[in-house]
C-alpha cells in the first residue's frame, strides 16, 4: 500500500478501533447478548411437574395438559405443535397432512395421552389411587372415532375432559376435605 | 462544453445516484417480497443481480468507456440506467423486476466508470477526482437506503426506480456537451494507453469489507421491519445513524493516518459493530445505534482507504476505478449469496422456535384454559397472516377479559409471548451477523499481506 504517513497515529487509531470494537462486545455479552434466545421447549416424553393443582379447575387443566404431553410423545412432535394442531379443524388436517398421521393413529396417541395424564395426576397426588383405576379402563373403553372427535375440536377435548372428572366432583371434594 | 461547476455537480450527482442503487431498494425489499408475493431468497436477488452485472460489467465498461469515449459512454450509460429504471417501476413480477435491474446496472457500470475518466479534466487533479468520485459513490451508497425508505413508505417501492429515470437524464445533459466535442475532435483513440495490474490486495479486501457492510445493512434492515415491525420509514431513520457515522469518520479519516492504518482500523471497527448486532441484548432500537456508530465510522475509513489505495497512481483512473466497482459489487453479491441461505434457514428454524416457545408461554399460563385455547385459535391466525413476519401478538388479545384477575393474567402473557417473539426474531439474526463479522476480520488478511508485500 502506499507509504505510511504518521505511523505513530495509524498505531493509536487501530488501538483506539480495537478497544472500541472490543468495549461494545463484552458490554453486550455482560448485557446478556448471549443468552436472548426464546425458551426452547421440553421433550413431551420427560415427566412434567403438576403445579400445585388447588381446585378441580386446575386439576382439570393440567390434565389436559399432561394428556397433550402424552399424546405429543406417542406422535413424536411437542406438545406445543400438537396443541396448535388441535385448535381449529384446519390446523387438524395442516398437521395431519405435514406429518402423514392419520386419524386412527391420533385417537390412539390421544388415548395414550390420557393414560399418561391418569398416571401423572395420580403421582402428584390430584388423583387417589381408588379413583385412578377405573379412570383407566373409562379410557381403554374409549373408542378410537371418539378419541378423534376429542381431537376434531379442541374445545370440546377440554369440555370433555371436565366433564370426564364431573361424575367423580363428589368424591374428589370428599377426597379433597 | 459546459462550464466545470455545473459538469462537477452532474458526474457527482450521476455517480452517487448509480451507487446508491446497490441499497436503495434494500427498505423496499419487504414491501417487494410481500406484493411480488415471493420468497425471502427470491427478492434479495433484487439486490444480489444489479450488484453482480454491476462486479462483472465494470471493467469492460470501462473499456467500452475508453474506445467511444467517456463523454458518450457516460451520455449512453445514464439513458440506459434510465430507461432500465423505469422498467424496474413497471415491473409486475418479479422476473421481470430482475432483469431489468440487469440492464439497469449495465447502464450504471458505463455511467459510473466513465465518469471517472471525465472527472479529472473537470476538476484538474487526478487525485482530486479520485477523492471526489469515491466521495459521491459513498454518500450515495449510504443515503441509498434512507431515501429508498422514504419513498417505499411515502409513495411506493416503484417510485425509488421511477424517480431516478428524470435525475439521471438531468445528469446526463451536461455529458452531452462533452460528448458532443468527442465526436467533433475525436480524441479518444489516441489516448488509448496499456493499463497495469490491477492491486490485486486492496480491490480483495474491497470486496470482504463490502460483504460484511452489506450484510450488515440488509440484515439490520430485514431486523427492523420483519423482526421488530418498525415501518419502513421507521427503520430508515434508524439506519441513517450509519450514513451519520460515515460522516464523521470520512471527517477524521484523514488526519488519522496512513491507508493501511485506516483500513486495518476501519475493518477492526466493521467488525466490532457486527459482533454486537450479533450479540443484541434485548429487541431495543436504541441498542441497533452504538454497532451502526462502529460499522459507520469503520466503512469510511477502510473504503476511502482502499479506494485511493487502488486508484492512485494508477492510470488509467477508468479502468482501475472499474476494478474498485468490480471488487466492491462483487463483494456485495458474494455476502448476500452467502448470507441469504444462512440466514433465511435460521429465521425459518426460528419461526418454528419462537412460535413453539410462544404456545409454550401459553399453555403454561394461569389463564383460564377456554380462553387458552381461543388465544391460541388467535395467535394462530395472526402468525398464519403475517406470512413469516413476527406479528404483534396484541391485537389476539381483544377484548380484554374484564375480570381484573384475569385481565392481570391475560396481560402477563401477552407480554410473555411478545417477548419470547421478539427473542427468536432477534436470536435469529445472530448467526448471520457474526459471519459477516467474520468477513470484516478476514479483510485483515489482505490489508496486513499488502504490507508485508510492499514495505
Amino acid at each position: 500500500m502506499n507509504a505510511e504517513r504518521g505511523g505513530g497515529a495509524g498505531k493509536l487509531l487501530i488501538l483506539a478501533s480495537a478497544a472500541a470494537s472490543l468495549t461494545l462486545v463484552l458490554a453486550y455479552l455482560a448485557a446478556g447478548g448471549s443468552s436472548y434466545s426464546p425458551v426452547t421447549v421440553k421433550d413431551p416424553c420427560e415427566p412434567r411437574e403438576w403445579r400445585d393443582p388447588g381446585s378441580l379447575e386446575e386439576i382439570a387443566e393440567q390434565f389436559s395438559l399432561s394428556a397433550l404431553d402424552g399424546a405429543a410423545c406417542e406422535l413424536g412432535v411437542t406438545r406445543e405443535t400438537l396443541a396448535r394442531a388441535l385448535a381449529t379443524p384446519q390446523s387438524r388436517e395442516r398437521f395431519t397432512r405435514r406429518y402423514g398421521i392419520d386419524d386412527a393413529e391420533l385417537g390412539r396417541a390421544i388415548r395414550a395421552g390420557l393414560m399418561r395424564a391418569i398416571d401423572d395426576a395420580e403421582a402428584a397426588g390430584a388423583l387417589p389411587p381408588f379413583l385412578a383405576e377405573p379412570l383407566r379402563e373409562t379410557v381403554r373403553q374409549i373408542p378410537p372415532e371418539q378419541a378423534i372427535e376429542l381431537a376434531r375440536n379442541a374445545r370440546s377435548l377440554l369440555d370433555d375432559l371436565q366433564g370426564f372428572l364431573d361424575p367423580a366432583q363428589d368424591l374428589l371434594e370428599r377426597f379433597f376435605r | 462544453m459546459t462550464a466545470p461547476r455545473p459538469r462537477l455537480a452532474a458526474l457527482a450527482v450521476a455517480v452517487g445516484l448509480v451507487l446508491a442503487d446497490s441499497s436503495i431498494v434494500v427498505l423496499a425489499l419487504p414491501d417487494i417480497y410481500r406484493e411480488l408475493d415471493t420468497s425471502v431468497a427470491g427478492v434479495t436477488w433484487v439486490l444480489i443481480s444489479f450488484n453482480l452485472v454491476m462486479a462483472l460489467a465494470a471493467v469492460p465498461a470501462a473499456h467500452l468507456a475508453r474506445r467511444i469515449g467517456p463523454g458518450r459512454a457516460a451520455a449512453i450509460g445514464l439513458a440506459v440506467f434510465a430507461g432500465a429504471g423505469v422498467a424496474c417501476g413497471l415491473a409486475a413480477e418479479l422476473g421481470t423486476l430482475i432483469a431489468a435491474r440487469c440492464v439497469q446496472a449495465l447502464g450504471g457500470a458505463v455511467a459510473v466508470t466513465a465518469v471517472l475518466e471525465l472527472l479529472p479534466a473537470t476538476v484538474g487533479s487526478e487525485r482530486r477526482a479520485v477523492t471526489i468520485w469515491a466521495a459521491a459513490g459513498a454518500t450515495g451508497a449510504a443515503l441509498g437506503p434512507a431515501v429508498g425508505g422514504v419513498l417505499t413508505e411515502l409513495v411506493s417501492w416503484q417510485s425509488i426506480f421511477l424517480i431516478q429515470a428524470p435525475i439521471a437524464i438531468a445528469a446526463g445533459v451536461p455529458v452531452l456537451a462533452v460528448a458532443r466535442h468527442e465526436a467533433e475532435t475525436g480524441i479518444v483513440a489516441a489516448e488509448l494507453r496499456s493499463t497495469g495490474r490491477p492491486h490485486l490486495l486492496a480491490n480483495l479486501a474491497l470486496a470482504m469489507i463490502s460483504a460484511a457492510i452489506a450484510a450488515a445493512l440488509f440484515l439490520l434492515v430485514l431486523l427492523l421491519i420483519e423482526g421488530w415491525r418498525l415501518t419502513p420509514i421507521g427503520a430508515a431513520i434508524v439506519v441513517t445513524a450509519m450514513p451519520l457515522a460515515a460522516l464523521l469518520g470520512a471527517r477524521i479519516g484523514p488526519a488519522a493516518g496512513g491507508a493501511r492504518a485506516r483500513a486495518a482500523a476501519g475493518a477492526i471497527l466493521v467488525s466490532g459493530g457486527l459482533g454486537g448486532l450479533a450479540l443484541l441484548p434485548k429487541a431495543e432500537v436504541a441498542l441497533t445505534l452504538p454497532p451502526q456508530l462502529l460499522v459507520g465510522v469503520g466503512l469510511a475509513l477502510v473504503l476511502s482507504a482502499l479506494t485511493e489505495t487502488a486508484l492512485v497512481g494508477r492510470a488509467p483512473q477508468a479502468i482501475h476505478g472499474g476494478w474498485t466497482i468490480s471488487a466492491r459489487h462483487a463483494g456485495v453479491a458474494a455476502g448476500l449469496i452467502v448470507l441469504t441461505p444462512v440466514f433465511t434457514a435460521d429465521i425459518a428454524e426460528q419461526r418454528r422456535d419462537a412460535i413453539d416457545s410462544g404456545t409454550a408461554v401459553v399453555l403454561d399460563s394461569r389463564v383460564d384454559p377456554l380462553l387458552k385455547l381461543e388465544l391460541s385459535q388467535r395467535i394462530d391466525e395472526r402468525l398464519e397472516g403475517e406470512r413469516g413476519r413476527v406479528p404483534t401478538v396484541g391485537p389476539a388479545f381483544e377484548p380484554l377479559p374484564e375480570d381484573p384477575e384475569d385481565r392481570s393474567e391475560v396481560l402477563v402473557l401477552r407480554d410473555e409471548l411478545q417477548d419470547q417473539l421478539d427473542r427468536a426474531a432477534t436470536h435469529s439474526f445472530s448467526p448471520s451477523f457474526g459471519l459477516a463479522a467474520l468477513l470484516g476480520l478476514l479483510a485483515l488478511v489482505p490489508i496486513a499481506l499488502a504490507r508485508r508485500v510492499e514495505l
